[in-house]
């Protein structure tokens, strides 16, 4: 369900403060169209420190894999990235879906290690909100329908306590995988 | 002396430690413009402070051609080698069993063919020199570590330091190997996003990259010169106890 507690404001700003621990930059070059690793020069270590920071932050967990590799774990190999490395008209018909059309070098035969450079910290963010807008209805514990915050980050169950349980971030790249394809029959 | 991979982690430290002790400093890093460049410029910078010569070198040791120059340039700026580090490796973090294609080569191709690559390379030097092999491994060679197809490479390197350090006794150079347990380092981030509860575990338990580094400098020295083929632990003691006293 979408959630109220944890506002886009929050997210951005334990995602600002989580890269400028990560990479040691000056908060001012952080703009939601900012590339993490064009712009700030950051490498795929560093991915990984930014998202168990955010993980701390918010109590859940970011997806591991990129949507490529849940293409082709679902499809198969070959069905995202082509013998040479480099993106089949398939994946770029996927990620046009997911970051929108305008994205100009997304294009069939882009090399693969060229996209890590289109995460942003603007999808990173809506990344961390989808997770948080996967707050279950219930309590899984109690059933209890409240949930609330202290920190404005961690939510736990008015009544027993419990913290949320959300959906991880693989589990929801598959769900909207499978989502895309049922209405677009791509693969 | 060279450092592969030494930007971050155990080989920056191995690098500092090595300095210290009098050691000029071949830094190497593998992408160029990121933050790895930037962590060994100021790994030189601090180096060079100390009074040593330092200097760096971008290169993939996947790579052959890139080994090729990443030994010329040695060669070119410090003049000699006398010890060669192998530390760099670069793995995807998913079961053995999920691995694709083209992430089983790339596995292949870093962590086995770059590092026998790199010894290809280092010989003519390290002859001239009777100079030192050190393999940095880790306990994923030895016990299942969650998404670590890693240890696979480590354990095979650990033969390859085995069999070299008969090859390689005839012309003088010398090669063993230190096998890190749970060290704190960058790639610790990765294995705590696999290892539920890791941070749980009894600081005691964790090694200091320092502690790394100061094995490797033994062996880089001439008191190690009765070891050989060997690949020394340095875990705390994480491996040599099924017993822990409850709350440890």
């Amino acid at each position: 369900m979408s959630q109220n507690l944890i506002t886009e404001e929050k997210v951005m700003e334990e995602l600002k403060k989580a890269i400028v621990e990560t990479l040691r930059v000056d908060e001012a070059q952080i703009k939601p169209e900012t590339s993490l690793i064009n712009d700030l020069g950051a490498e795929s270590l560093d991915f990984l420190d930014i998202n168990y920071r955010l993980e701390q932050a918010f109590g859940m967990k970011m997806a591991r894999h990129f949507v490529l590799e849940h293409i082709e774990e679902i499809y198969g190999e070959g069905s995202a990235i082509d013998e040479n490395g480099q993106l089949t008209d398939k994946a770029v018909e996927t990620l046009k879906i997911r970051f929108g059309e305008n994205v100009p070098e997304l294009q069939p035969g882009m090399d693969m290690d060229e996209v890590p450079a289109m995460v942003t910290v603007e999808s990173i963010a809506k990344g961390v909100m989808d997770i948080l807008n996967s707050l279950p209805a219930n309590c899984t514990k109690c059933t209890h329908t409240e949930w609330q915050t202290d920190n404005g980050s961690h939510l736990k169950c008015g009544s027993c306590g419990e913290p949320a349980a959300y959906a991880n971030g693989d589990d929801l790249i598959k769900e909207w995988l499978s989502k895309v394809q049922a209405e677009n029959n791509i693969f | 002396m060279l450092i592969t991979g030494s930007s971050r982690g155990i080989g920056n430290a191995i690098a500092r430690k090595c300095a210290e002790a009098g050691a000029d400093i071949a830094i190497n890093y593998r992408r160029a413009g990121g933050t790895s460049q930037a962590a060994s410029e100021a790994l030189c910078r601090e180096i060079q402070a100390m009074g040593q010569k330092a200097i760096m070198v971008q290169a993939d040791i996947a790579v052959k051609e890139s080994v090729k120059k990443l030994f010329q340039d040695t060669a070119e700026k410090l003049g000699r080698l006398d010890c060669l580090v192998l530390n760099a490796a670069r793995a995807p973090f998913k079961p053995i069993h999920k691995l694709f294609e083209r992430e089983l080569k790339q596995l292949v191709e870093t962590n086995y063919m770059g590092n026998i690559f790199c010894i290809q390379e280092s010989l003519s030097m390290l002859e001239e020199s009777s100079g030192k092999i050190v393999f940095i491994s880790s306990l994923g060679s030895r016990f299942y570590n969650p998404a670590y197809p890693l240890g696979s490479m480590k354990a095979a390197m650990e033969s390859v330091v085995r069999d070299s350090a008969e090859t390689l006794r005839e012309k003088k150079i010398s090669i063993n190997g230190v096998c890190g347990g749970i060290v704190k380092t960058d790639s610790f981030k990765v294995l705590r996003q696999y290892w539920d509860n890791i941070d749980m575990l009894p600081e005691e338990l964790f090694v200091e990259p320092d502690e790394m580094a100061d094995v490797v400098l033994f062996l880089c020295g001439p008191e190690s010169r009765g070891i050989s083929g060997q690949t020394i632990v340095v875990d705390k003691g994480l491996s040599n106890s099924l017993y822990r006293p409850s709350g440890k």
